[in-house]
């Protein structure tokens, strides 16, 4: 009769099936694959996603002023191996890298939340040495990077319908 | 019963036969404004192939071209309870930028009479159609009679031109709501027909004291050179995104302004009345006091940078003017240029506050300073937290059909929509949003558990059942887009999206599904009688985008 204790209390534990409710997480659609660079031993075979949801807000949407998203970017990475004297930093940049800002460090299990305001970003993460200044930009190698899934948009000049019109018009070379 | 809900759709669908229309689509003269003009495109981009000289296949519609009394501003009526109020939907004229135009208006005024009733109070509204066309008023929000829900072949006829009816209102809730017809919105509402109305609590509330109160009514109205761009005479253009307007209105003006005294407390009352546009609302570089939303109070009041408002949102928040100078209302958004593929920040200014003279005489500072808990609301809202973790009773996908659309439409879509942003802030396609229209775009309620779509649904309920809602935006359809859900004759909570619980509730009747998100509803059937739930966007109502559901009085059997 002992013995089927644990079992009854696991039972217990285990929500009805008319109690059990779907989790719902952030939406697929802007999920950003984060691949492997393949130039770290460590982190030849790691992959990971970063995950975009709206950061809590009175209105549902999470806006700034200037009327960005403010999303909670949510990192998970597996297969990153330690380096001795290292630390992998996660990193977000414009996608001409005119702009970057360095996010936070992974944790041990490869994880990273924060809050990031911008609309069209890369998201990248980089071996650093640990005592690496964290006002400074990366120096360390890109072991991971993604795009954020409106890094899709993409001009029309000289595609599908606008296929002869010569996108150095436009600024595009 | 789906042959019935059918029916009804399309009766709400009912086409106005308005003053003029016309059939000849070709590129209008100067003079000629019943033909159709392409809208303007505020982009950098060329005509689209292929479509130089496509228009909308319907036709073009304007409201007619005799003289109408002038427009005046809307004014407050102040009515006390057994009041009767007459009320009238007829054209005017208004002049917007210079132009001289015909619009509608309701009791002649821009926008219609703010009403300002007690909580708990009944009116009588004397209502006379003296437009063209049939009509109908949806009290927008109130938990009234379904009677007088304003929905053409649900709760009552519609309206005929020059006929009657008389509605009868009834307000347990204080707060700000409007009202509009429920007859094709995207023409009658976007030429003028709507108003607010404010519900004053019966009892001493919690809130700071404020030195001036100030409704804004955002609106906007696609115009170009020769006046409003024309409506679709049977079914609406601008299907895929709804019509964005390119002037934007507060108060039914293009330049509205207003004075307040420095260290002044402003309460703002914020109702979105746009067909398509939701708007992201700052005033300059000021915090902003967020107190209310649709039918109540926060559960806290929380600062925030800017004020996110979907069509048929409204927020009742206050701002601190703390010095001399002058403060700009702005829409502040990110737009998005399809063709170059890019975001740019793009303002545009909805009012302009004068900040001066002396300061104001009683000093609000801490007060404003001061972050209240609203305990009525939150001891109201214990009631449903049992309701919180309970697996959906409903669940809608949000999708798109389309048939019939022009090959280069469909294949710019092909490109355009590898990003689809979660809220589509600006007319980012104007021409092919022209383009497409009701009958070529179906906009898509669907229930996978019974396979039903739109007007086929028919939910029924019984009087104090507590139903979560799970509506999924998918983004994998043709052009999927945020979609701002309204429930009539209820109120409900916006429980989670993504996952995320919403710690500060405040019972909504219109929210907005991000594409991609999952949001929970949870839904107080409190209000017996057969209603309807819809998207906001007046064109993707009209493109079919609609539900109905019935909730049975507790004490009648089902």
């Amino acid at each position: 009769m002992m013995a089927l204790l644990p079992l009854f209390i696991l039972g217990m534990l285990s929500p009805t099936p008319a109690e059990s409710v779907e989790c719902v997480g952030p939406p697929e659609y802007y999920a950003i694959a984060l691949l492997p660079t393949r130039r770290v031993a460590e982190a030849r075979l790691a992959e990971g996603t970063a995950h975009v949801s709206f950061v809590e807000s009175p209105f549902g949407l999470a806006m700034t002023r200037s009327g960005h998203y403010r999303y909670e970017l949510n990192v998970r990475v597996e297969g990153l191996r330690p380096v001795e004297g290292h630390a992998y930093v996660t990193w977000m940049a414009t996608p001409d890298l005119k702009d970057h800002r360095r996010l936070g460090l992974l944790t041990e299990n490869g994880h990273l939340t924060t809050e990031v305001e911008w609309n069209k970003f890369i998201v990248f993460i980089t071996l650093e040495v640990v005592d690496a200044p964290e006002d400074a930009a990366w120096q360390g190698p890109v072991v991971l990077r993604g795009m954020s899934r409106s890094g899709l948009m993409h001009t029309m000049a000289g595609h599908g319908p606008y296929e002869q019109e010569p996108c150095t018009v436009y600024g595009y070379y | 019963m789906r042959r019935l809900a059918w029916v009804l759709a399309l009766l709400i669908l009912v086409p106005p036969a308005v003053g003029q229309h016309h059939h000849h689509h070709a590129m209008p003269s100067a003079s000629d404004s019943l033909q159709w003009r392409m809208p303007p495109m505020d982009m950098s981009m060329p005509m689209m192939p292929g479509l130089e000289t496509a228009f909308p296949p319907t036709g073009p519609m304007l409201p007619g071209p005799k003289p109408y009394p002038l427009a005046r501003p809307g004014e407050v009526v102040s009515l006390a309870d057994k009041d009767t109020l007459h009320l009238e939907a007829s054209p005017v004229m208004r002049t917007i930028n210079g132009q001289t135009l015909v619009m509608y208006g309701y009791n002649g005024q821009y926008p219609g009479p703010m009403l300002k009733v007690q909580q708990g109070s009944t009116i009588i509204v004397r209502f006379h159609n003296a437009l063209e066309e049939p009509t109908t008023v949806h009290w927008h929000g109130l938990r009234l009679n379904s009677r007088f829900d304003g929905i053409p072949g649900i709760s009552q006829s519609p309206v005929g031109g020059g006929e009657a009816f008389t509605y009868e209102l009834y307000f347990p809730d204080d707060g700000l709501y409007w009202y509009h017809p429920h007859v094709r919105e995207d023409v009658q509402q976007d030429l003028g027909l709507y108003g607010n109305i404010q519900v004053v609590p019966k009892s001493q509330t919690d809130d700071n004291p404020v030195h001036s109160e100030q409704r804004l009514i955002l609106d906007d109205v696609l115009l170009d050179e020769h006046g409003l761009i024309p409506w679709g005479e049977d079914v609406p253009t601008h299907a895929l995104m709804g019509r964005f307007g390119n002037v934007m209105l507060t108060n039914g003006v293009t330049d509205f302004e207003m004075n307040v005294q420095p260290a002044s407390v402003v309460r703002f009352y914020l109702t979105n009345v746009a067909n398509a546009r939701s708007f992201n609302v700052t005033f300059g570089d000021l915090p902003i006091k967020v107190i209310a939303s649709d039918i109540s109070r926060f559960e806290r009041q929380i600062i925030v940078e800017s004020v996110p408002i979907a069509p048929a949102e409204r927020y009742i928040v206050e701002v601190r003017f703390p010095a001399i100078g002058t403060v700009a209302i702005t829409n502040s958004i990110q737009a998005i240029d399809h063709f170059r593929g890019e975001f740019y920040p793009s303002i545009d200014t909805l009012g302009l506050i004068h900040v001066g003279g002396s300061s104001a005489a009683s000093d609000y500072d801490a007060s404003f300073e001061q972050l209240r808990d609203h305990e009525a609301v939150i001891r109201d809202i214990d009631a449903y937290r049992e309701y919180f973790n309970r697996p959906p009773d409903k669940e809608l996908e949000l999708s798109v059909r389309v048939r019939d659309l022009p090959l280069a439409i469909m294949l710019s879509m092909e490109i355009d929509t590898l990003y689809v942003p979660p809220v589509e802030w600006n007319d980012a396609m104007p021409m092919m949003n022209w383009l497409s229209t009701g009958s070529q775009v179906t906009w898509v309620l669907r229930e996978e558990s019974s396979g039903l779509e739109n007007m086929d649904i028919q939910w029924s309920f019984r009087q104090g059942e507590i139903i979560k809602v799970r509506l999924f935006n998918n983004p994998r359809s043709f052009h999927p887009m945020h979609h701002p859900i309204h429930f009539h004759g209820q109120r409900f909570l916006v429980l989670e999206i993504d996952g995320i619980r919403n710690t500060n509730l405040v019972w909504k009747d219109t929210a907005t599904v991000p594409v991609g998100s999952t949001v929970d509803f949870l839904i107080d059937m409190s209000n017996p009688g057969s209603w309807m739930a819809h998207c906001h966007i007046a064109e993707h109502l009209q493109s079919g985008m609609m539900l109905g559901f019935t909730v049975e009085p507790q004490n009648q059997p089902r």
